[in-house]
């Protein structure tokens, strides 16, 4: 059995490309399941979806903790998430990235194929959206599904959500990213850390989880502890801030869904906070003086 | 100095949280239980109980007030029946996992269809997985004693869980009897006022209560409510106890036993049919049959450990019930059968007095006859006998 | 009367949320929170406000909140305010955060009881036109014509085939202390608004216009732009109901057009003609009834 586990982000459609796989993979002759990881992830945050494939029946419903493949979306999750925990070491990686095979780094040494997906996206599709394009270089790299079987998939899957047309067009994304795709090996030098999560034991737990404000091991936890999650992760672009033509109306800082950007030096300027900035470009918009520029981070 | 006085059972619930000082109440009325909502009210009106008392528009609403109080740090109060119970439904789950120990009298009454108002536990029985302690009772007096026994329950470290209690319709509701009502001062010492200290909502001492919660840690939410609901049969053995010595009357714990010692067979019943099976078991006994009873106080925390120490005794045992559980037998009956596993007696289901149909002496009487004869045969001829149903052999 | 500069800088609403860009129920709720302070107690419906800033253990909120259930806001924020009451805390602030369809549907009945027995609290109203933490389905509150996921663009209906639900106009049906529409792209008014509630007693309720980029099909950073367009095509108008008289707070002074509006939003893109026709047809109505009432009101208190 195959296990493919698809690292995206919230709505770059990662659970579409994890089932046009199933939809390709049935095509050649596979069982195949996919299904995404139950949370409840908004756009931009770190998520998962996953594909599994068998030549019989697949009746395991548990989620996937050894995969076979992993397929990275955004190559800037590598940095964030641990995205070879689990992998198999026969398996491969499929990386979304500029970079070539030996530039990444997965803390493992492992086949790895590259393509530059999102370029890919918007000379076929017109927008950056790499969903489709990555199953390309997933039949290049693992060769488990026929690039054909590709395409049949994404027409089943895309055409069935958004429209014969896209479909069509998707599909010879995939075929684009298939040809420009390079399979080589990874570096294994990082260090993967996965996210420490608080796990207190029944005793430990508040009772009823009526929470106060604590450290754990993990972190803060309880009120104002969302400071932990560091969501400038999810930015694809960033603010650049121009201070001479600032006039501190303040209409950014009060625009900020985040409250990441602080009135600094007694109020007299103002600084970003990139640990938080999702980049959704409002301050840039809503700047009477122009001083702030969104520009792709 | 305690003062008797003859009451329905509604007065007595009404006077019972007044008697527990209860901060705040938010109710809904609904046919019978609403001489306890209209008994509150005049209770706030003429200053004699110095409470919140919300007077909501639905009992989900009720529900949701109650549980945001005593979230909030204060004790409270509801009652409902009936149709109003399965509207709260939704709300019930909270307050047993948020740890929130509210108390509410329910005047058990038959859920529609077809509507009508009278006395069956097909309101509370279906609650039984809502984690909330369940007491089923047989007379207006201790209806007052347990609404006080009850916060005592609720509100201990050990336990932190809501209390239902479960009174028949118009037989407790709307009857009049004699209840000895206690000193304030009594019931002060016997239940101190309310300490929010692992639950509240108070700027000074910010807690985050009810989050959006991963499968990371419900699991264990759910452990600590069973072990809490565990944990309420000793407390409520010793609550018993403790009320026994301040105030004389001692109800015996999870079950009551009557006249068990060398019977040979035993009816376990539930709510005021108890009541009228003294009398039978009284009858009988003069007859010379070896008939005894036993009260089930608890249906939640189940006293397992007792049924199954009464039934080693006997050659048979009956469960009664006021509902069913179609094509499976009466909840308490499924309950017992679950405690005597592997126990090679004839057990044995009643079903009577469904939709509120009179329970009578001879209704009773035929309870135990027939496990009488089943300890004879040593095999019950039908395990669930309905009782007085037309058309249908008991 | 505060403005944006006197805004504290502490943020009571902490960033690291999972909103997404340019959520308007974020930026709302962050100065929300400015202005009422730390003496304030929040209960939230479920929501998107719910999952976003609320995820066990994390939270964004650094005063007490607590959630119970979908539908029952106005009365757990009541009985909340009288317990603090009753323990003495009668200087905290408890707000309802609710969603438009736990305000305008579902927790309609909580709504209108809790306003009838005037509890004293501070009910919001983040109105951001369907249900979105479902994932984009129709609510009350949802405009004429637009696409959700329970109303789709088919061959035969396209989007909503009813108008948006008048909250506002219930809610002084009830007659409250306070009652007012807002929206962040005029950030004095809403401040006023928010500071006005946070100081009157008993109900309070406000309704925000909070843009939704993911579930309007529209650019994140047009939040603030569409805000303003609402306003200025007299989509969303700016009103204060207070001691028993309406205000307009603003009168567009068509810097936009409809069309404008409807065009950045994903979610109107199939409006025929005939589509925009109707609405401007129901924002005329609309605008017919505020001025009958405020002229109404005029020539009641000249008569006096």
């Amino acid at each position: 059995m195959y296990e493919v586990r698809f690292h995206g982000r919230g709505g770059q459609g990662a659970v579409m490309a994890a089932q046009a796989l199933a939809s390709a993979a049935f095509k050649e002759g596979y069982y195949a399941v996919a299904f995404p990881y139950f949370g409840a992830e908004r756009r931009g945050a770190p998520v998962l979806a996953f594909t599994r494939m068998d030549k019989q029946k697949i009746r395991r419903k548990n989620q996937v903790y050894n995969p076979s493949f992993v397929v990275i979306l955004d190559d800037r999750l590598i940095d964030l998430v641990n995205v070879s925990e689990g992998l198999n070491p026969s398996g491969a990686a499929v990386v979304n990235t500029r970079k070539s095979p030996e530039e990444i780094d997965l803390g493992m040494e492992i086949k790895v194929g590259v393509v530059d997906a999102t370029s890919v996206a918007l000379e076929v599709l017109g927008v950056p959206i790499t969903n489709s394009a990555i199953l390309g270089a997933f039949a290049k790299t693992t060769g488990v599904v026929s690039i054909e079987a590709v395409e049949e998939g994404i027409r089943d899957i895309f055409g069935g959500r958004i429209g014969k047309e896209a479909g069509e067009k998707n599909a010879k994304a995939a075929r684009v990213a298939y040809d420009r795709t390079v399979v080589g090996t990874s570096r294994g030098e990082k260090k993967m850390v996965s996210k420490k999560q608080w796990l207190p034991t029944v005793q430990e737990l508040p009772l009823g989880l009526a929470t106060r404000s604590m450290e754990t091991d993990a972190g803060l936890v309880g009120p104002g502890s969302f400071v932990e999650n560091k969501t400038g992760s999810w930015r694809t672009f960033k603010p650049v801030f121009n201070r001479d033509k600032c006039v501190m109306c303040l209409l950014c800082w009060f625009y900020c869904p985040e409250g990441a950007i602080k009135r600094v030096d007694g109020g007299k300027t103002l600084e970003f906070d990139f640990d938080y900035c999702k980049g959704c470009g409002i301050c840039a918009e809503e700047c009477p003086t122009k001083a702030i520029e969104m520009v792709r981070d | 100095m305690s003062v008797s006085k003859v009451v329905t059972g509604n007065y007595a619930a009404a006077y019972g949280a007044l008697l527990s000082r209860i901060q705040f109440a938010a109710a809904y009325p609904i046919t019978p239980q609403t001489f306890i909502v209209e008994h509150l009210s005049e209770f706030v009106h003429d200053g004699l109980l110095d409470a919140d008392y919300v007077r909501v528009e639905s009992e989900h609403s009720a529900m949701s007030a109650v549980v945001a109080a005593e979230a909030t740090g204060v004790r409270s109060f509801t009652a409902t029946s009936s149709q109003g119970l399965a509207l709260m439904h939704e709300v019930l789950f909270l307050p047993s996992a948020l740890r929130l120990p509210i108390v509410m009298p329910v005047v058990n009454r038959t859920v529609a269809a077809p509507i009508g108002i009278w006395c069956e536990y097909n309101d509370t029985m279906p609650q039984r997985d809502s984690g909330w302690i369940q007491a089923y009772v047989e007379d207006n007096q201790e209806v007052l004693d347990m609404v006080i026994q009850a916060y005592k329950i609720a509100e201990n470290k050990d336990v932190l869980l809501p209390v239902m209690l479960s009174m028949d319709a118009f037989i407790l509701s709307h009857t009049v009897e004699p209840v000895e009502f206690p000193d304030q001062e009594a019931v002060d010492a016997f239940l101190p006022s309310y300490k929010a200290e692992h639950a509240h909502l108070w700027p000074e001492d910010p807690m985050i209560i009810g989050s959006f919660t991963p499968p990371e840690y419900i699991q264990e939410v759910r452990y600590q409510t069973d072990q809490a609901m565990k944990a309420a049969r000793e407390v409520i053995k010793r609550v018993t106890k403790d009320f026994a010595s301040a105030f004389g009357r001692n109800y015996g714990g999870l079950v009551e036993e009557y006249r068990t010692d060398d019977a040979e067979v035993v009816l376990v019943t539930l709510g005021t049919v108890t009541s009228t099976a003294r009398d039978v078991v009284d009858e009988m006994r003069d007859e010379g049959k070896k008939v005894g009873m036993v009260k089930l106080r608890y249906f939640r925390p189940y006293p397992f450990e007792e049924i199954r120490k009464v039934a080693e005794g006997v050659s048979a045992i009956g469960f009664y019930d006021r509902s069913i559980s179609y094509g499976s037998g009466g909840p308490s009956y499924i309950e017992g059968r679950h405690a005597l596993y592997g126990l090679e007696i004839p057990v044995m289901n009643f079903l009577a007095g469904l939709g509120g149909r009179d329970v009578r002496v001879p209704d009773i009487k035929l309870m135990f006859e027939k496990l009488l004869e089943a300890a004879r045969e040593g095999k019950a001829k039908k395990d669930i006998v309905w009782i007085g149903t037309r058309g249908v052999e008991p | 009367m505060i403005n944006i500069k006197d805004l504290p800088d502490e943020e009571l609403f902490t960033a690291g949320h999972t909103a997404c860009p340019g959520c308007g129920v974020a930026l709302v709720v962050r100065n929300l929170m400015k202005v009422l302070g730390k003496d304030t107690v929040v209960y939230l419906p479920a929501n998107c406000l719910l999952v976003f800033s609320a995820t066990y253990p994390l939270d964004a909120f650094k005063v007490p909140y607590l959630h119970l259930l979908f539908e029952n806001s106005a009365v757990a924020a009541g009985a909340i305010r009288r317990a603090l009451k009753r323990l003495g805390k009668e200087h905290v602030n408890v707000v309802a955060l609710a969603g438009d369809g736990g305000t305008a549907d579902i927790g309609m009945q909580a709504l209108s009881g809790a306003a009838e027995r005037n509890e004293d609290i501070i009910y919001v109203m983040v109105d951001n036109e369907a249900y979105m933490n479902t994932g984009i389905q129709r609510s009350g509150s949802t405009p004429f014509g637009a696409w959700t996921t329970t109303t789709p663009v088919g061959k035969k209906i396209m989007g909503k085939t009813e108008h948006k639900k008048d909250v506002m106009k219930i809610m002084m049906a009830h007659d409250v202390p306070y009652a007012a529409t807002a929206s962040p792209a005029f950030p004095a008014d809403m401040l006023k608004k928010f500071e006005k509630a946070k100081n009157k007693e008993g109900f309070r309720f406000l309704q925000i216009y909070t843009t939704c980029p993911t579930g309007w099909r529209a650019p994140s950073e047009k939040t603030i732009t569409l805000a303003k367009m609402a306003v200025e095509t007299g989509i969303f108008p700016l009103l204060e109901y207070e001691n028993g008289l309406l205000t307009v707070n603003y009168r567009p002074k068509g810097k936009y057009t409809l069309e404008e509006y409807l065009k950045i939003q994903g979610r109107f893109r199939h409006f025929t003609p005939e589509m925009v026709e109707e609405v401007k047809r129901w924002i005329d109505m609309r605008w017919k009834w505020i001025r009958t009432i405020e002229e109404g009101q005029k020539v009641v208190s000249g008569g006096e």
